[in-house]
């Protein structure tokens, strides 16, 4: 692929205006789908709210065990008489109304630091792979009405933008369409408890419009926010859960001008966070080997172009007529002229006397 | 071979369909695209293993499960003892996974998944998956004859009891 | 961009992505959904939306068949990055899988999906003819001679 330093700029209506940005320093960062996929694992452990069973469940009863020589199994029992429930096992996670196993308790670690190199690292990743194309497909966006990638959008597009049907109005302009629809195709009753949980619903992502708070305003994020699946961002706040949701990378991003503008300052003003670099300048392989420095110093191929195979597998030349020819030539002979199929003339002679002799001496 | 039509229609008049055989069975005994020429399926085992002593209580499933026992005699391999599972048993690659007919089952549940398998009618055929309704049965068997797609349950829950 | 080629998208893509069907039977066949991958299988080969290269070959309307390539110069261009060009349905098989031909080997787009493209095509023709209908089942033995007695 060919370096790509300048992205085109649309209006509203989709067609370029012919303004153009430079492409922001962060999108040739390193696309690591392994840091991002753990550092998502990490971060998406955040916003766990603790949870356990009574610290009581199962515990309140005073049962004692029996012990041994009742011929009993040695699980505390209730004690006292009167009720079924005496002398009924208690306690054990075998038991009906014991507690459970490992009782989960509220001290579980339920929040993981990630450091912030690390959250920053995956965050370019994340952002460099929502400029590919093939990975927004990947992912499951349905771009393929989208002019380009990364879409950014001219600012002045989106003052209008504040109110939700304008805002679909001007995602269907550029060709966030279908990914709109997809999305709300997709909304089904959740699978499992979550259900009661405030989790009734599952549906797919997106796009996910960045913005520039300064620039742009805070307007646009209430046009947006009730189009399901739409999700909005200030570009200083940039967060990796949106930008690779379920550790995945190439989210559909839709900059606003301003935003893609902004974003490099942004990153410079990151203090002591340098742009990750690529351990690989050129990651496109064929380019690589068939390039003159490496060909240059390759060794010529041994060998003929075909090699001849070690061993074969033995044919039956009675079965097999062009075997049959390698070893006897003469057979085609024998086959044209019907050689086998002449029948011996008159009656076959005897064998001489003495020949029976000579076989015997 | 029957003789030609004009030579049996006199004699047994009425040669209308049976009232017996409703469309929908006809539409579906359909000789299917035959599946690529291929070398003998053996199966070195056609038993399957079974537990040991399930055959003795009812409360050992017969599902096998591998003997641990430091005495164990089907698992120290003693003679007449039952056999145990092994590499050995496999079949040759290039018939694993496959059903007499040749082709290998790939599940599907709508005209999508048919639509796969377009490339692909020689190796694999169609097996609609349970929960599919008769009416989105009738789609995809309609499209797996188009793209001369074998269904291996084509007659389930579309045919009507006859 | 130089740091993303055809290969680092396959390793990133290859184990999961949104057209890859998975099943469990067949040991573990894949398939993909790919409109530009000519056999459906998930492999590097054929996996259109990956390689800057890619071919795609589906039904258009009215039996017509569509050749889909993609455009080299547009890779980040979705909606302009693709060629389409139909093959109408009045067009005779042979001369429509010489113009695949022609189109991707001749040219030397992408020499090595001529048969797929080619055999792809052939298949979608095939789909595409008005289905036979079933001829009805021969009665044999008992349910012939039952069938025989009620029609006499």
């Amino acid at each position: 692929m060919a370096s790509r330093p300048t992205v085109t700029v649309l209006g509203a209506d989709g067609k370029a205006t012919g303004a153009t940005e430079v492409l922001p320093k962060v999108f040739s960062a390193p696309i690591r789908p392994d840091i991002v996929k753990h550092v998502h694992t990490g971060m998406a452990k955040n916003k766990r709210q603790p949870y356990s069973v009574s610290e009581k469940a199962g515990h309140q009863t005073s049962a004692e065990s029996w012990g041994t020589g009742r011929a009993v199994a040695r699980i505390p029992r209730v004690s006292g008489g009167g009720t079924h429930r005496a002398g009924q096992a208690a306690f054990g996670n075998m038991c009906r109304s014991g507690r459970m196993f490992a009782p989960t308790k509220i001290w579980r670690k339920w929040h993981v630091k990630v450091n912030q190199g690390q959250k920053r690292f995956a965050t370019a990743s994340a952002l460099a792979a929502s400029a590919v194309a093939p990975l927004l497909m990947a992912r499951g966006h349905q771009v393929s009405t989208v002019p380009e990638v990364p879409l950014v959008i001219e600012s002045s597009a989106f003052a209008v933008a504040s109110k939700t049907a304008s805002a679909v109005g001007l995602l269907k302009a550029v060709g966030a369409g279908p990914d709109l629809d997809k999305v709300r195709a997709s909304k089904k009753l959740r699978a499992g408890k979550g259900k009661l949980r405030g989790r009734r619903h599952r549906q797919r992502r997106g796009p996910l419009v960045v913005y520039s708070a300064t620039t742009d305003g805070k307007d646009l994020v209430q046009g947006f926010r009730n189009i399901p699946g739409v999700e909005t961002s200030p570009v200083d706040a940039l967060n990796l859960l949106q930008l690779a949701p379920g550790g995945h990378l190439g989210r559909f991003v839709i900059w606003t001008s301003a935003a893609i503008k902004e974003l490099d300052s942004v990153y410079e003003s990151k203090k002591g966070f340098f742009l990750p670099s690529n351990v690989v300048a050129n990651a496109d392989l064929t380019r690589l080997i068939n390039s003159s420095e490496i060909q240059s110093v390759l060794r010529a191929p041994k060998g003929e172009a075909k090699t001849k195979r070690g061993h074969v597998q033995k044919k039956n030349p009675l079965r097999n007529t062009q075997v049959l020819l390698r070893l006897n030539p003469y057979a085609a002979t024998f086959k044209k002229e019907k050689l086998g199929e002449i029948k011996a003339e008159g009656k076959p002679t005897r064998v001489p006397a003495d020949f029976l002799g000579q076989l015997k001496e | 071979m029957l003789p030609p039509k004009e030579f049996y229609l006199p004699v047994c008049v009425p040669i209308s369909t049976p009232a017996h055989c409703p469309p929908s069975i006809r539409q579906n005994t359909v000789k299917m695209v035959a599946a690529k020429k291929h070398v003998p399926i053996v199966k070195k085992r056609t038993k399957r293993f079974t537990r040991h002593q399930s055959d003795r209580f009812m409360r050992v499933d017969s599902a096998w499960r591998k003997p641990k026992g430091i005495d164990n005699r089907v698992r120290r391999r003693f003679k007449s003892n039952l056999a145990m599972p092994s590499i050995g048993y496999g079949s040759n690659k290039k018939t694993r996974h496959m059903m007499p007919s040749g082709h290998k089952a790939f599940l599907v549940s709508n005209v999508r998944d048919v639509e796969l398998l377009l490339m692909h009618n020689k190796t694999f055929a169609a097996e609609i998956a349970h929960n599919v309704s008769s009416r989105k049965r009738i789609d995809i068997i309609a499209r797996a004859k188009q793209l001369a797609v074998k269904v291996t349950n084509a007659k389930a829950k579309v045919t009507t009891e006859v | 961009m130089s740091n993303v080629s055809a290969d680092l998208i396959w390793e990133v893509v290859r184990s999961q992505n949104a057209f890859l069907v998975k099943r469990k039977n067949s040991g573990g066949v894949q398939f993909s959904r790919d409109p530009l991958n000519l056999t459906n299988l998930h492999s590097r080969k054929y996996a259109g939306f990956v390689n800057d290269k890619a071919v795609g070959v589906v039904a258009g309307e009215n039996g017509a068949i569509q050749v889909i390539s993609k455009k080299v110069s547009a890779a980040n261009k979705p909606a302009s990055g693709v060629t389409i060009s139909t093959i109408g349905a009045s067009k005779a098989n042979r001369k429509t899988y010489k113009s695949i031909a022609k189109q991707l080997a001749k040219s030397g787009y992408r020499a090595d999906l001529r048969q797929a493209a080619v055999a792809r095509a052939s298949a979608l023709r095939a789909s595409q003819r008005p289905v036979k209908p079933t001829p009805e089942p021969k009665l044999r033995g008992n349910a012939a001679k039952k069938a025989a007695e009620k029609s006499e």
